[in-house]
């Protein structure tokens, strides 16, 4: 059974003419929500800061109206206005997700405001003036719209060295729990994925630093095993289609076991 | 998924069972569980193809026969089940003081007891081979939440969850297990209650989303069953409609 059957003329998941933008659209898990998005008939923007990983994704996009933003999610400031333009230029946006991150693993004593500002910004900030731009009545689709953002399961669980991160990632599932109940009179549902350990390019060059005990332990964390970033996407679609018509608010933890044990 | 292969749904009579057997038959060969055959054969009629399904009429209030009756169904049927979806769930809405505790046992029993019998045979070789894929547990929000008179009800939807992350963990890597929490549907069940003027306004603000309708489950209950949720188990999907994250009411 594939989830993108496009023969299924009522294919629930069906996302067919609405604009979706995606943040840390170039690679992992912002790559293949993209892609799923684009056979589901979407019409993504994608957006990085990495112009020629934006290059890349262009040929595993499906279908026709796609549009690509080179943008540095840091400038905060910025945010709502650039999102003004992405919807002057190419119409009012339906969804956002925001699978845009900067990892970080650094003991305490080495936690300068320097490096946890930075990773805030990113992870956290971006998130919050997502929403802030996705509100305003120039930007949003009139029928309503649907926020994911990508948390982590270490927004759920600790580990050394993770306090930057795990605050980042924490932040977001209050932002979702607030902002559900804020916009929900104008349509707009608000929802986390947490995932587990998903073998990303992030995940790769974090990997690459471990020796095999420690990669086998972290895989044998994971019941079921390490995620695909195929295996976050569906989980991001199922909440931005209509399938999620009734859900905001909710934390969708997808880590193949992780938490649970 | 296998084509031969059947789900199972418990509570498949009325409610929440009914519109999720709806909606999966029209991907999944269904075994329809309730102990109303009437409203059961009802059921099946809704359903689409309504021949590809079956019927096992039981009452799960019978806890000491449900062995026997599982085994010799699936027995005679030369069945094989891949999914199970329990539905069946009982209230009694109660002060504490007033719990009897032949009412309490009785909830337990239907509601978590129940989903324990079951998978626990669905997952013997000698009943079911190493068929199952996939179990979703239909809880509820108040097994995160307390709400007067709902002491046993919520006691026994957590203990659903609990032994749901068990389940997972000891299960993996062969088969995914999960709870779906609704909040409040529209169903036959709560009908009445929500045609309260009274009580639907304040429902109505409770839930930033509003009431939410049966299918808004189901689809989840599809979702998680699917090969799409390949990466997930152990865990509980709030699907309320924003009314467990709401406290401006």
């Amino acid at each position: 059974m594939s989830a993108v059957s496009e023969t299924a003329f009522d294919n629930p998941l069906s996302l067919h003419a609405r604009r979706i933008l995606v943040t840390g659209a170039a690679s992992g898990i912002g790559r293949a929500t993209c892609t799923l998005l684009s056979q589901l008939r979407a019409r993504v923007v994608a957006v990085d800061v990495d112009e020629a990983g934006l290059e890349g994704l262009q040929k595993d996009l499906a279908g026709e109206g796609h549009a690509r933003s080179c943008f540095d999610l840091e400038d905060v400031e910025r945010i709502p206005t650039w999102m003004t333009e992405v919807a002057l230029a190419g119409g009012p946006i339906f969804g956002v997700v925001h699978a845009a991150g900067l990892p970080c693993v650094r003991p305490l004593r080495l936690l300068t405001p320097e490096v946890y500002r930075k990773v805030l910004l990113l992870n956290t900030e971006a998130a919050l003036a997502l929403a802030r731009g996705f509100q305003k009545k120039a930007v949003g689709d009139p029928r309503g719209g649907s926020i994911v953002f990508i948390s982590s399961v270490m927004a759920l669980v600790g580990a050394p060295g993770a306090a930057a991160y795990s605050l980042s990632k924490a932040a977001l599932h209050g932002l979702a729990r607030s902002l559900a109940v804020e916009l929900a009179p104008v349509k707009i549902r608000v929802n986390c994925i947490a995932p587990g350990f998903v073998r990303t390019p992030m995940f790769e060059r974090m990997a690459a630093q471990w020796d095999n005990v420690e990669l086998n332990r972290v895989e044998q964390a994971h019941p079921l095993g390490l995620g695909a970033p195929a295996d976050v996407a569906n989980g991001v679609v199922f909440l931005l289609a209509d399938t999620g018509r009734w859900i905001t608010g909710s934390v969708l933890t997808l880590d193949g076991g992780y938490s649970a044990q | 998924m296998n084509s031969d292969a059947y789900t199972l749904i418990t509570g498949a009579s009325s409610g929440l069972g009914r519109q999720t057997a709806e909606h999966l038959s029209r991907s999944r060969r269904l075994i329809l569980h309730g102990r109303d055959p009437a409203r059961l054969i009802e059921t099946r009629d809704l359903c689409q193809n309504p021949d590809r399904h079956l019927l096992w009429n039981f009452d799960l209030r019978q806890g000491n026969e449900l062995e026997a009756s599982l085994t010799r169904f699936i027995d005679l049927n030369q069945l094989a089940i891949e999914g199970f979806v329990h539905s069946a769930g009982t209230l009694d809405i109660q002060p504490l003081r007033l719990v009897e505790r032949d009412s309490a046992h009785e909830i337990m029993e239907v509601n978590f007891m129940c989903a324990l019998h079951i998978l626990r045979l669905l997952v013997r070789r000698k009943v079911n081979g190493k068929h199952l894929r996939g179990v979703v547990f239909i809880s509820s929000t108040a097994s995160q939440f307390g709400a007067r008179g709902f002491s046993v009800y919520c006691a026994s939807k957590g203990a659903l969850d609990a032994f749901m992350r068990a389940a997972a963990v000891e299960l993996a890597p062969d088969i995914r297990v999960n709870s779906v929490l609704p909040g409040a549907i529209r169903t036959a069940m709560t009908e009445a209650m929500l045609d309260d003027v009274d009580v639907r306004t304040r429902m109505q603000s409770e839930y930033p989303l509003g009431i939410g309708e049966p299918a808004d489950i189901a689809a989840a209950v599809e979702f998680l069953l699917s090969d799409q949720a390949r990466w997930i188990t152990g865990q509980q999907f709030v699907v309320d409609g924003g009314r467990s994250v709401n406290i401006t009411t």
